[in-house]
């Protein structure tokens, strides 16, 4: 393994940088708008189609035995009590799998990770509680469950390994023997001269924080269908995902199918928020299942499961050290960033999601000179961990800011004034860890949501309830959020990826307009804020356009949703695609009318000829015209009215800075939060009611990570977190109202300025909350916060450890 | 589970539920341990209601029994035999969108739709109970129903509005008796 620092960040080659489809935005009609979403009524209805909503003739259902260790080994299993239930057709474990089922291989290929190469079901060694062992296939999930009750176990419970800073001392128990170490990567990151930095520093600060485990926890837990057809060889599989088209291309290899012969159909999805971007082994081993039964074969994810043996995420123990000068301007920050992995990296992304990101990012706004930082990713007995909405970003963001409250409240600077001091400037700026931010409000935003609150009169009314003994807080969270994951973003932060996605767009023989990306709308309102990019594009009605995803069969490749891309990703290929059928439709008009095709305007679904009203066409006699105009269509050009084209975005950031208030009272320790205020910008807004609820629902991820979602361990590696009994959701009386306003500075480098947004809720609302606690507490003395979450016997542990330091 | 695979599993101890939903009398077979949301869902494959915990926490699979709320997780089917059950699937008439669901798309009130027939099913309770309710009742009568999604803020908006529009189409009929 490597320890040499890496100065590889953003040495790729993006083949399609320059924008093409300059003049949409200034033909919109509807972009900008909050056009309502065409999705609702189905939702609203019932009439969703959800996986667990699928019903196959035949089908049988799935439970999976689970471990209830974190580490054991498994010296027999008899499945002979369970097979002996009236209804439980069969039950596989390892051995039924390995004949016809590969491995997952998981890596990211940079030379300081490891690679692991796993069985996708393990029935010999338990790494986790809640790790798949065997799986029970029965006429109802109850007998299945029955099933998974009588199947006959011997265990060999074994050390676990849960200390994430012990896993990597040399004489530590190993979670996988075969990697010979705990630790999957070791990655080291320099720019700039920080040692001369820190050496010259009028002040050094440092802090450790320890950021909690939390998860995306959709309300739709995860949920898998598999029609293995053995005649034809052909496979439907229906999963709860946000990568219909990743899930073929990465298990039809172990499954041992054609990628042409699968399918996958994601059709709605119950939230996904990142968790539902991996691959996870229930998609590769309830396929294998259906093959070895010759049955479809239904699996749903119970609360249980979804807790304990989905995905979790953002845990991490982060070591931060700052060099400031004398009047509280950074000159250089260190880190060192460790992330607590699970019994192996999720697949494909890894652990590495929350630490490369977190690592990527340590600057954020502020204009430093040199930047270290150091990875290191101990696989412990946990669940494994991968990504989550905002990734690493979040727990990162919440050390950095946590961080400089304490450093402005050790100098006496306002917090805001800290960060005003420190910020980049407004416009396109390369962050000292190579980030290539494309322009935005990085100080205006702070100072705007500012104005929103009016911070002056709080700060006063702040005193005056102090006198009354009440403990107001004001927690302020400026982000930048890397967005629109393609092959330069993804560089940016760590991950070697070239890669594009796609559109199509054609014009039905009536002229309606089908479009089709590789993204997953599951929430987004891709169905109405893409059908607006292509409305605007081509200069037809919203109306008339139909947007398709969320099925491998029926939309181009793409590589689904996550990580705030679509509106960039899939955004810029219809512009860029609908450009080319603009142009078709305009030259199959001009020929029709006899005109040259600069004098005909394309608006409203009507071609019509420039300065003569009369004379037009209508969408609905051009699409017929294109498929059966026999010679009145152009000579020598191809008739249809298609085009499928990519993009890979450069990088774009969105913006923002996120404000919490609070009031705690101090002899319980409970948090009232009052409000959020926040402005955002993300460059050209699509739809700004749809923008609005990204925000708000980020933020209450945000709130519930930093206030509520743990995901907790015993020492002795036992799941303590096992129901929403324990793992406690925000609901609508711990969210507070919101107020979210915007300033829009398009992306200088993208098509139509549009920047991604949707993660940076959760990125910045956590900090925003801690630091207005740690703001409320900081009449008692010197206070640091340096965990999440933060409950109310955290909050009085606080305070207890204020009074008994005076 | 389905008609079919009930029947594949059947035990002397399967009951026939009878229960009116949405108007409609509906039977289906049903063991005692047969939970009421599986049986709606599978039984009489009314799938417009959800199960998101299994446990009674986040709300998804709120119905109505009888005109009250209820978790139909923790609930069996037995339990709910004779029962009147009002579902999502009985709001809209007949396409026509009932004047809450037009609430919750105006005020997006939704995303990914899970949360939504339970959501729906609450405030069409609260409203009858209290038909102009304050902000602060809204949170508290919708604590139990979580939304992953929209961080209740298009929720309450659409909670609040609704009230206005059935407060309107109240007073129109009021004025026309």
């Amino acid at each position: 393994m490597s320890t040499t620092p890496t100065e590889s960040l953003n040495t790729g080659l993006n083949i399609q940088t320059m924008t093409e489809a300059d003049d949409v935005l200034g033909r919109r009609k509807y972009i900008g708008m909050s056009v309502l979403r065409t999705e609702d009524p189905v939702f609203l209805t019932g009439r969703g189609k959800y996986t667990d909503d699928v019903h196959l003739p035949g089908m049988l259902h799935a439970a999976f035995l689970r471990s209830p260790y974190p580490h054991a080994k498994i010296l027999s299993i008899d499945k002979t009590r369970a097979l002996a239930i009236d209804g439980v057709h069969a039950v596989y474990t390892e051995a039924d799998f390995e004949p016809i089922l590969g491995h997952f291989v998981t890596t990211v290929h940079r030379e300081e990770v490891l690679t692991v190469d796993r069985p996708i079901m393990d029935s010999t060694v338990a790494r986790y509680v809640g790790q798949p062992i065997a799986v029970v296939l029965a006429d109802s999930r109850y007998l299945a469950e029955d099933g998974v009750d009588l199947i006959d176990i011997q265990w060999e419970p074994l050390e676990p390994v849960m200390d994430p800073e012990k896993a990597l001392e040399p004489d530590s128990t190993l979670v996988r023997e075969d990697l010979g170490t705990n630790n999957f990567a070791h990655i080291e990151f320099q720019r700039g001269d920080t040692e001369g930095l820190f050496e010259g520093a009028a002040h050094v600060f440092s802090k450790r924080f320890h950021h909690g485990r939390f998860m995306a926890a959709p309300l739709e837990p995860r949920g898998v269908i598999a029609d293995w057809d053995v005649a034809s060889d052909e496979l439907v599989v229906w999963s709860s995902t946000q990568i219909p088209h990743l899930i073929r291309t990465f298990t039809a290899g172990p499954l041992g199918i054609a990628e042409s012969k699968m399918r996958v159909i994601a059709d709605h999805v119950g939230g996904g928020f990142g968790m539902k971007a991996h691959v996870f082994d229930e998609e590769a081993l309830i396929p294998a299942s259906s093959k070895l039964s010759g049955k479809p074969i239904k699996w749903i994810e119970d609360r249980y499961e979804n807790l304990a043996a989905s995905l979790h995420s953002k845990e991490m123990i982060i070591y931060l050290e700052a060099a400031v000068d004398k009047d509280g301007k950074f000159l250089a920050f260190k880190g060192h960033y460790i992330g607590v992995g699970g019994a192996w990296p999720a697949h494909p992304w890894t652990s590495l999601i929350d630490t490369l990101p977190a690592a990527s990012l340590l600057p954020s706004i502020y204009d430093i000179q040199a930047v270290s930082t150091q990875i290191d990713a101990p696989l412990t007995n946990r669940c494994p961990s991968g990504a989550y909405r905002g990734v690493g970003w979040t727990p990162g963001h919440v050390a950095r800011e946590t961080f400089i409250d304490d450093i402005a409240r050790e100098m006496e600077i306002d917090p805001a004034e800290i960060r005003l001091m420190n910020s980049i400037p407004d416009e396109p700026f390369v962050s000292v860890t190579g980030m290539k931010y494309d322009g935005g409000s990085y100080s205006a935003s702070l100072r705007k949501t500012l104005e929103m609150i009016d911070y002056e009169g709080l700060r006063k009314k702040q005193a005056e309830l102090l006198k009354e003994g009440r403990y107001l807080g004001i927690g302020i969270s400026p982000y930048v959020e890397p967005t629109a994951w393609g092959s330069e973003v993804a560089k940016a932060n760590g991950f070697a990826a070239e890669f594009f996605d796609a559109a199509n767009v054609t014009v039905e023989p009536d002229g309606s307009i089908t479009v089709t990306t590789g993204c997953h709308n599951h929430g987004q309102a891709h169905y109405t804020t893409l059908a607006q990019v292509a409305a605007d594009t081509l200069g037809v009605s919203f109306e008339s356009i139909r947007v398709i995803e969320n099925d491998s069969s029926q939309a181009v490749y793409g590589t689904g949703t996550y990580a705030s891309r679509t509106a960039v990703v899939a955004g810029g290929a219809i512009m860029r695609a609908g450009k080319e059928v603009r142009e078709k439709i305009i030259r199959l008009a001009a020929h029709a009318m006899e005109v040259s095709p600069e004098d005909v305007d394309l608006a409203d679904g009507i071609a019509s000829v420039k300065g003569v009203p009369d004379k037009s066409m209508t969408m609905a006699e051009l699409g017929f015209m294109s498929y059966y105009g026999g010679s009145s269509r152009v000579p020598g050009v191809e008739p249809a009215l298609t085009s499928t084209r990519s993009y890979d975005p450069p990088e774009t950031y969105s913006n923002g800075t996120i404000i919490a208030i609070v009031e705690v009272d101090v002899e319980t320790g409970l948090v009232d939060l009052q409000h959020i205020a926040c402005c955002e910008d993300c460059g050209t807004m699509l739809n700004p009611m749809v923008v609005d609820g990204q925000m708000v629902g980020a933020i209450s991820h945000g709130i519930g990570g930093a206030m509520y979602e743990d995901l907790a361990y015993a020492d002795n590696g036992q799941f303590l977190s096992a129901s929403l009994m324990d793992y406690l959701y925000p609901s609508t009386t711990e969210v507070p109202h919101m107020e979210i306003s915007h300033i829009e500075t398009p992306s200088v480098v993208t098509e139509g300025g549009i920047k991604g947004m949707g993660e940076s809720g959760n990125i910045a609302a956590g900090a925003a909350c801690i630091n207005a606690i740690a703001d409320a507490l900081s009449s008692f003395g010197k206070i640091e916060i340096n965990k999440t979450p933060i409950g109310p016997s955290d909050v009085m542990d606080l305070i207890r450890g204020l009074r008994g330091a005076k | 589970m389905s008609t079919n695979d009930q029947s594949a599993a059947a035990t002397a101890e399967e009951r026939i539920v009878r229960i009116t939903v949405n108007g409609t009398a509906m039977s289906g077979i049903a063991e005692p341990r047969l939970l009421l949301h599986d049986f709606l869902r599978h039984e009489l494959e009314l799938t417009g209601t959800h199960a998101g915990c299994e446990h009674g926490v986040c709300g998804a699979c709120t119905i109505r029994l009888n005109g009250e709320v209820v978790r139909s997780c923790i609930m069996f089917a037995v339990q709910a035999d004779g029962a009147s059950i009002e579902t999502v699937e009985g709001m809209a008439n007949n396409g026509v969108l009932h004047p809450i669901q037009v609430a919750f798309q105006e005020e997006h009130g939704l995303q990914c739709g899970f949360c939504t027939p339970g959501m729906l099913m609450a405030t069409q309770t609260l409203l009858e109970e209290n038909p102009d309710p304050s902000e602060d009742e809204i949170r508290e009568y919708l604590s139990g129903n979580i939304c992953r999604c929209t961080g209740y803020v298009g929720i309450v908006a659409s909670v609040k509005s609704a009230a206005k529009k059935l407060s309107v189409i109240q007073s129109n009929a009021n004025g026309k008796a």
